[in-house]
C-alpha cells in the first residue's frame, strides 16, 4: 500500500506516493523521476546510487525512502544549477574522468562530500573517499586527478 | 513486502511499535541490503528509529564511554576518546565498508545484525562492553558476550530496543588494536580478524584480552591466548604463543572467501600483528588508526 | 614520433550530460504503460524438462504475459554454431538458461509470477570440468551437435565446440635437441566483464514493427538476433542504444532483446527488463573463459626458442554464443609475439554445463599471456638469463616470420619492452618482498566493414551519423577529431548520431577494439566526400582548379594564398545539404601460409596490424598472508598513431586496473555443479580507487601501414592483456614461488609459498 511522503530533493519539496519498503533510490528514480543516481548492485558495493543526505554520502539503494523525509537530499542533478557545471564537474570533463559515465554521479557525490570535509585532501584521502564507488572504465587515475585539481583550484581562488 | 513504516519520535513510541511486532530500522544498511538480496524479506512492520536523538549521543565519563545505538561507525572512529582509549574500536569502525557505509551504518545495527564477521564485536567484547536493552517493561544490561548468540542471532527479545553500548575505559598503560586480513584496502569484510587489548605495567603484561573475528561461529575471546601473554613482557615468543593459541581456539569454516586452513593460518598472522600493535600502543608508540593501513606492510 | 601531449585534448561531447545526471541509460528510459519483465531461469545446470506449467503464475493479479518456447518460432541461434533457443524447450544446459519470461505491472509481481511457474525436471549429471568433458564416455552437452548449422571451419567433435592447431616444423625433434626444456601447467579461472551498468532492455511494438532500447555493444547483431529468433524481417526491428554504461565485451552480441520483444508483443504493452547485479553475473552468455594451459618450450643456450608445444583446453560453457573463435585466438596467444622455430599448438574449446563464455576484453589473451609470460620467466631462469634479456632476444621485429609464415611489417614490441623497463626502473634495488615483473603481449586489429555519413548543416556545422557504438570508451566521441582534420573544421563543430540501427550504416559495434580502426576510416572517407564537394563549390566561386584548394580554419582556401578563401558556412548555406558517405576499404588480412597441419583456420592465423604491449609492474607481497599490492605500473604500447590521447590513455588506465583485478581478486568461484558462488561485488572483487596504483604510459607510435586513420591501430583491449602476467612474474620474483592458478588470490599466493 503506497503512502504519501514529501521528499526534499535538490532544494525542492516533492510530494510522492511510495511503498514503505522502497529504497530512497527507487523513490527518487521512479516516483520523483530523477534518474541521475544509478542502480549498479544490490548491496551497497558499487556506489553508483550515492546521494547526499544532509550533506553526507549514502548508498541510496540501501536506505529507506521514508527515512529521508525532513532531510536534505542532494542528487547529481543538484550539484550545480541547471545549465551550469560545478568546478568539480568541469574538472571531471577536463581530466577525462568520465568514460561510460555510469559511476560518475556517485563519484561526484563522494568527491563533493570529501571536498566539503577537507579542503586540501591528499591523494590517499581522495582514494579512500572514492573507494566505495567502483569504476570499471577509468582505472580511477583521472578521477583522482580531477578531484585533486578541483581542490587545488579552490585553494588558488581563495588566496586573497 | 513491508506493509508499514512508522517513524518514532520518542523511545517510548519506538518501544510501543516493537511491542506491537515492528522491527527497528536505523541506517538500514544491513536490513535493506538483506531484503534486496533475498536473504530475508523486509519485516511487515518497521519502526524507524533514526530520529531518536538520545540514541545518537556519545556520553563520556571518567570511567566509561556510552555510545548510543545510532552512533555511526564514522562518528565512533572520529571520537577522540575512542581513538585514544578504545583504539581497537576506532580501528574497527574505520574499516567498515566505505565512507558512505561508515556514515550510514550504526553501531547498534551492526551489533544486532550479529554477523560473525562484524568488525566492532571483537573490540567491544574485549573492552568488556555491555549493552542496554529496553522494552516497554523496563531496561536490562547485558554483556556483549551475553548478547551475541550465534551467526545472525542475539539474545535480545523482539520487543527490546538496543539503546546504548557502554564501554568501560581500560586502565592507563592499555593499548589495543583490531586488525583484519584485507584482500582490498577498502570495501572489505573480515575473512580473519583479531582484537588485542593489553595492559602493561612496568613492562609486564598485567592484562590481556584477545578475540577472534570470522574465525568461529560467533565472535569470542581466546582465553589460552590471553594466558600466554599475561605475565610476559610482550616479547616475540610470548606473542607467538598467544597468536598460536588464538588460532588453536578458532573453528574456522571454508567458504567462498577462504579455506578453513588458510583462515587458521591467518589467525596466527593477524593475531600476532594485532597483539604487536596493541603492545606498541600500550608503550605509547604511534600506530595509525586504522591499524590495518600500517600492519600489513603498508602501501603508500 | 610526436608527443601525444601535443595533440588536441578533446572534451567528449556526451560528458556534460553524464556529469549532470541528465544523460539517459536504458534503465532510465520509460515508455508509457510499460510493464516489468522477470525471467524464470533453469534450476539446474543440466536437466531434461518434463513439463512447464504457467497456470498459477498467469492467475496472479498484475501479470499480463508469460512467454515460453511455445510462443516463439523454434529457431536455433548462435554466431558460429547455432545451438541455442531463446527459451529452453527440452533440456537446460546451464543454471541460467531461460525457461520463461513474465511481464507484470511491477517487478515484484513479475518476480513472484516467475517463481510460481512450475517446471518439472529430470536432473542429469552436470559436466562442469572441460578436461573431463573431453574424456570418452562423458555425456554430450549437445546430443545433436552434429546436426547444428555451423561455420564449416569449426573443427567440431562431440563436446569439442571448436579446435584449432598451429603446427610448424617438427617440435618434438627440436625439443629433443634443445639445450634447455621447460614445462609448465597453468590454470585460469573464469572471470567477468562487470560493467557497472547491469543490462536493460525496453521493447515497444508499433504495429508489426518493434523498437528496442537495449544496453548492447552491438546493435546490429542484436537486430539480426531478434529478426532471426522471432522470424521477422530486420526492417521491422529497430535497435536504439541510449547511453551505455560500459560493456567490456559482456554486452556484445544478441542477448535478451528478443525475449523482451516477445513479451511486449504478447502483452500488447511496452516491457522493460532491468537486470539485478546477480543476474548480470550469472545469466548472460558472456564471461571470460577458464583455460587450462600446458606449455613446453625448448631453447638454445643463447635463448633462441627452438620449439614450443602447447595444449589448451578452454571452457566454452553451454553454448557457442559469439565465442566460437576462442580456440584459434588462444592458440595464437600461446605463441605470443615471439620468434619460435617449431611449434605444435593444440587448442580446444569445450562445451560444459557452465555459463557460456563470450568475448570479455581481449578474450583468451590475458589468461594465456599470463601463463606464457610466466613460462618465459621460467625459461629465462633455466637459461640463467635475465627475463628482459630473454625477451629482447626472442621478440618479433620487422621482417620476422610467424609460425604461420606471416611476415611482420614494422612492429614496436621491442621498443615497448625497453621503454617499460626504463619507466619502472628495472634492475633497481628494491626493499624486501618487493619486486618488478615484466610481460609482453599482443592483440590483433580487426578489419571489418563499417559505415558513416557526414552531413554538412546549413550553418557550416556538421553531423556525423554512424553505425558505430559508443560503449563509454570515447571511441565514437573521438570521431569528430578525424572528420575535423579532413574538413579543416573544429571537432566541436560536429554532432554525433549513433547507435540507432535505423539511422546509421552497418557497423560491427564496440567490439574487437575496432571503432576508430574501422569506423574512423569510414568517417574519414565520408568527410572526404564532403570536402570534395566543398572544393568543387569553392572552385566555382574562386574560379580555380579544385586541386589547388585546401580546407583549413573553417574555410576552403587557395593553397599558398590563404587570403583567397570562402567560408565553409557560406558554401553550406548556398547549397543543398551536402552529404558524404563512407565505408573505407577493409584492410586485407596479412598473407600467411600455415602448414597443412593447421586446423580450425578462422582467419586469425595471421594478425592484422598487431598491437604490441609490454607492462612492467612493481609489487609488494605480504609473504605471511599472500596479499599482493601493486605499487606501480609502467605500460608501453604500440597501438600505431594515437588519435585521441585522452581517450587512449583512459583505455590503458582502465585496462590495467581491470588486469590487476583479473590478476589478484577477480575470479568466478564455481561449485563444480555449474553454479557460481560469488555472483556479487563483495566476493567478486573489483579493484577500488584505494587499490589502484599510479600508471605511467608510453605510446610507441609505429604508424600502421595497413591500419586505421593516420596509421592508427585499435587500443581498447590490449591494456589488460599483459598485466596479470607481469604481476605474476613480480610475485614469483618477490617470493621465489610461482602461482599456477589465476586469479592469484592471497590464499593461492600463500599456498604457493608454503
Amino acid at each position: 500500500m503506497k503512502v504519501e511522503a514529501i521528499l526534499r530533493i535538490n532544494g525542492v519539496a516533492v510530494p510522492v506516493e511510495i511503498e514503505p519498503h522502497w529504497s530512497l533510490l527507487r523513490a527518487v528514480r521512479d516516483a520523483v523521476g530523477l534518474t541521475g543516481a544509478k542502480e549498479g548492485c544490490d548491496d551497497s558495493e558499487c556506489g553508483a546510487c550515492m546521494m547526499l543526505l544532509d550533506g553526507e554520502p549514502v548508498n541510496s539503494c540501501s536506505y529507506l525512502a521514508l527515512q529521508a523525509q525532513d532531510r536534505e537530499i542532494t542528487t547529481v542533478e543538484g550539484l550545480a544549477a541547471p545549465g551550469e557545471l560545478s568546478d568539480l564537474q568541469s574538472s571531471f570533463l577536463e581530466h577525462g574522468a568520465v568514460q561510460c559515465g555510469f559511476c560518475t554521479p556517485g563519484m561526484l557525490i563522494s568527491a563533493t562530500a570529501l571536498l566539503r570535509r577537507t579542503q586540501d585532501p591528499s591523494e590517499e584521502e581522495v582514494r579512500i573517499a572514492l573507494a566505495g564507488n567502483l569504476c570499471r572504465c577509468t582505472g580511477y587515475g583521472a578521477i583522482v586527478d580531477a578531484v585533486l585539481a578541483t581542490a587545488a583550484g579552490r585553494a588558488a581562488d581563495s588566496v586573497p | 513486502m513491508s506493509a508499514s513504516l512508522a517513524t518514532a519520535s520518542t523511545v517510548e513510541q519506538a518501544l510501543a511499535q516493537l511491542a506491537a511486532g515492528a522491527r527497528p530500522v536505523a541506517g538500514g544498511t544491513d536490513l535493506v541490503v538483506g531484503a534486496r538480496q533475498g536473504k530475508a524479506p523486509l519485516p511487515e512492520r518497521l519502526v524507524a528509529i533514526h530520529r531518536l536523538a538520545e540514541l545518537s549521543e556519545i556520553r563520556e565519563s571518567s570511567t566509561e564511554v556510552a555510545l548510543g545505538a545510532l552512533v555511526s561507525h564514522r562518528r565512533c572512529s572520529e571520537s577522540g576518546t575512542v581513538r585514544d582509549r578504545l583504539t581497537a574500536l576506532a580501528d574497527a569502525c574505520a574499516i567498515v565498508g566505505s565512507i558512505a557505509t561508515r556514515t550510514t551504518g550504526t553501531l547498534g545495527g551492526n551489533l544486532m545484525n550479529a554477523s560473525p564477521a562484524m568488525e566492532t564485536g571483537g573490540p567491544l567484547l574485549c573492552f568488556g562492553a555491555s549493552v542496554t536493552l529496553r522494552s516497554a517493561a523496563g531496561s536490562r544490561s547485558l554483556g556483549i558476550d551475553e548478547l551475541l548468540a550465534g551467526p545472525g542471532r542475539t539474545t535480545a527479545a523482539s520487543d527490546e530496543l538496543l539503546e546504548a553500548v557502554s564501554v568501560p575505559l581500560p586502565p592507563a598503560g592499555t593499548g589495543s588494536c583490531y586488525a583484519r586480513l584485507e584482500y582490498r584496502r577498502q570495501m572489505e569484510i573480515a575473512i580473519a580478524g583479531a582484537t588485542a587489548v593489553v595492559t602493561l605495567a612496568n613492562g609486564e603484561v598485567t592484562d590481556a584480552r584477545i578475540a577472534m573475528t570470522a574465525l568461529s561461529p560467533a565472535i569470542g575471546r581466546a582465553g589460552e591466548a590471553e594466558a600466554a601473554l599475561i605475565g610476559s613482557g610482550g616479547e616475540p615468543d610470548a606473542i607467538r604463543r598467544a597468536a598460536q593459541a588464538l588460532a588453536a581456539a578458532a573453528s574456522p569454516i571454508s567458504d567462498v572467501r577462504a579455506s578453513a586452513s588458510y583462515r587458521r593460518a591467518m589467525a596466527v598472522v593477524i593475531g600476532r600483528r594485532a597483539i604487536e600493535a596493541a603492545l606498541a600502543r600500550a608503550r605509547g608508540e604511534w600506530v595509525p588508526v586504522p591499524a590495518s593501513t600500517a600492519l600489513h606492510g603498508g602501501v603508500r | 614520433m610526436t608527443a601525444t601531449a601535443q595533440r588536441p585534448r578533446l572534451i567528449r561531447q556526451d560528458g556534460r550530460e553524464k556529469v549532470t545526471g541528465a544523460g539517459r541509460y536504458t534503465a532510465d528510459v520509460v515508455a508509457a504503460g510499460q510493464l516489468h519483465a522477470r525471467f524464470r531461469y533453469s534450476d539446474h545446470a543440466r536437466a531434461r524438462i518434463l513439463r512447464i506449467d504457467t497456470s498459477r503464475a498467469r492467475e496472479l493479479a498484475g501479470v499480463l504475459a508469460i512467454v515460453t518456447h511455445e510462443d516463439v518460432p523454434d529457431v536455433l541461434y548462435g554466431q558460429m554454431v547455432k545451438d541455442r533457443r531463446l527459451f529452453a524447450r527440452e533440456e537446460v544446459r546451464f543454471d541460467s538458461d531461460v525457461i520463461a519470461a513474465v511481464a507484470a505491472t511491477t517487478p515484484e509481481i513479475a518476480q513472484a509470477a516467475a517463481e510460481l511457474i512450475q517446471v518439472d525436471y529430470e536432473p542429469l549429471e552436470a559436466v562442469c570440468d572441460p578436461e573431463l568433458a573431453l574424456e570418452p564416455g562423458t555425456p554430450l552437452i549437445h546430443e545433436r551437435w552434429a546436426s547444428y548449422e555451423a561455420d564449416e571451419t569449426m573443427e567440431r567433435d562431440g563436446n569439442v565446440l571448436g579446435r584449432s592447431t598451429i603446427v610448424r616444423g617438427d617440435a618434438t625433434a627440436a625439443m629433443a635437441g634443445a639445450d634447455v626444456v621447460v614445462s609448465s601447467r597453468y590454470e585460469a579461472d573464469g572471470a567477468h566483464g562487470v560493467p557497472i551498468e547491469p543490462r536493460a532492455v525496453l521493447a515497444q511494438w508499433q504495429g508489426d514493427r518493434v523498437t528496442i532500447w537495449s544496453s548492447t555493444q552491438t546493435p546490429f547483431a542484436a537486430r539480426s538476433g531478434v529478426a532471426l529468433t522471432l522470424g521477422i524481417p530486420e526492417s521491422h526491428v529497430r535497435i536504439i542504444v541510449p547511453l551505455l554504461g560500459g560493456g567490456f565485451g559482456s554486452k556484445c552480441d544478441f542477448h535478451f532483446e528478443a525475449h523482451v520483444a516477445a513479451l511486449a508483443r504478447k502483452a500488447g504493452r511496452p516491457v522493460r527488463l532491468v537486470f539485478s547485479r546477480r543476474e548480470e553475473f550469472v545469466a548472460p552468455d558472456h564471461r571470460r573463459e577458464s583455460i587450462a594451459i600446458e606449455l613446453q618450450t625448448g631453447a638454445r643456450r643463447d635463448g633462441t626458442l627452438v620449439a614450443r608445444r602447447a595444449r589448451l583446453v578452454l571452457d566454452a560453457g553451454a553454448y557457442c554464443g559469439e565465442g566460437g573463435f576462442f580456440a584459434q585466438l588462444a592458440a595464437m596467444h600461446a605463441i605470443g609475439p615471439y620468434v619460435i622455430e617449431n611449434v605444435d599448438i593444440d587448442s580446444r574449446l569445450v562445451y560444459t554445463n557452465n555459463q557460456p563464455s563470450g568475448s570479455i576484453r581481449a578474450p583468451t589473451a590475458p589468461q594465456t599471456c599470463w601463463a606464457v609470460e610466466q613460462h618465459m620467466d621460467e625459461l629465462a631462469a633455466a637459461l640463467e638469463l635475465d627475463p628482459v634479456e630473454l625477451r629482447r632476444r626472442t621478440l618479433i621485429e620487422e621482417g620476422s616470420e610467424s609460425p604461420t609464415r606471416q611476415v611482420f611489417g614494422p612492429v614496436g614490441i621491442r621498443h615497448t619492452l625497453e621503454r617499460a623497463a626504463q619507466m619502472i626502473g628495472y634492475g633497481q634495488p628494491l626493499p624486501e618482498n618487493e619486486a618488478i615483473g615484466v610481460a609482453c603481449g599482443w592483440w590483433p586489429s580487426f578489419g571489418m566493414p563499417s559505415g558513416a555519413y557526414v552531413k554538412l548543416n546549413g550553418d557550416g556545422t556538421a553531423t556525423i551519423v554512424t553505425g558505430a557504438q559508443e560503449n563509454g570508451s570515447g571511441a565514437v566521441m573521438g570521431l569528430p577529431l578525424i572528420a575535423a582534420q579532413v574538413l579543416g573544421m573544429r571537432p566541436e563543430d560536429f554532432s554525433i548520431l549513433c547507435q540507432d540501427t535505423d539511422a546509421g550504416p552497418y557497423d560491427s559495434g564496440s567490439s574487437g577494439s575496432q571503432t576508430t580502426f574501422n569506423n574512423g576510416r569510414a568517417v574519414a572517407e565520408a568527410a572526404g566526400e564532403v570536402a570534395q564537394r566543398l572544393r568543387e563549390l569553392a572552385a566555382e566561386q574562386l574560379e580555380i582548379d579544385p586541386l589547388d584548394l585546401e580546407l583549413a580554419g573553417g574555410e576552403v582556401r587557395v593553397k599558398g594564398s590563404p587570403d583567397r578563401s570562402v567560408a565553409i558556412s557560406e558554401l553550406a548555406a548556398a547549397d543543398a545539404e551536402i552529404l558524404g558517405k563512407g565505408s573505407g576499404a577493409v584492410p586485407e588480412q596479412p598473407a600467411c601460409s600455415p602448414d597443412s597441419g593447421c586446423l580450425g583456420r578462422l582467419g586469425m592465423e595471421s594478425f592484422l596490424e598487431p598491437q604490441l604491449i609490454t607492462h612492467a609492474v612493481h609489487v609488494r607481497v605480504d609473504p605471511e598472508t599472500g596479499v599482493v599490492r601493486v605499487l606501480r605500473v609502467a605500460a608501453a604500447h604500440d597501438s600505431g598513431t594515437i588519435i585521441n590521447p585522452i581517450g587512449a590513455n583512459g583505455q590503458v588506465h582502465g585496462g590495467v586496473v581491470m588486469g590487476i583485478g583479473q590478476a589478484l581478486t577477480e575470479g568466478m568461484a564455481l561449485d563444480g555443479h555449474g553454479h557460481q558462488r560469488n555472483p556479487h561485488l563483495l566476493d567478486y572483487k573489483l579493484q577500488t580507487a584505494a587499490d589502484a596504483p599510479r600508471i605511467e604510459i608510453a605510446w610507441i607510435e609505429t604508424p600502421a601501414v595497413n591500419g586505421g586513420p593516420n596509421g592508427s591501430k585499435g587500443v581498447g583491449e590490449p591494456p589488460s592483456v599483459p598485466t596479470p602476467g607481469a604481476i605474476a612474474n613480480a610475485i614469483a620474483r618477490a617470493t621465489g614461488r610461482r602461482v599456477h592458478r589465476l586469479p592469484m588470490t592471497p590464499e593461492r599466493v600463500w599456498e604457493a609459498g608454503r
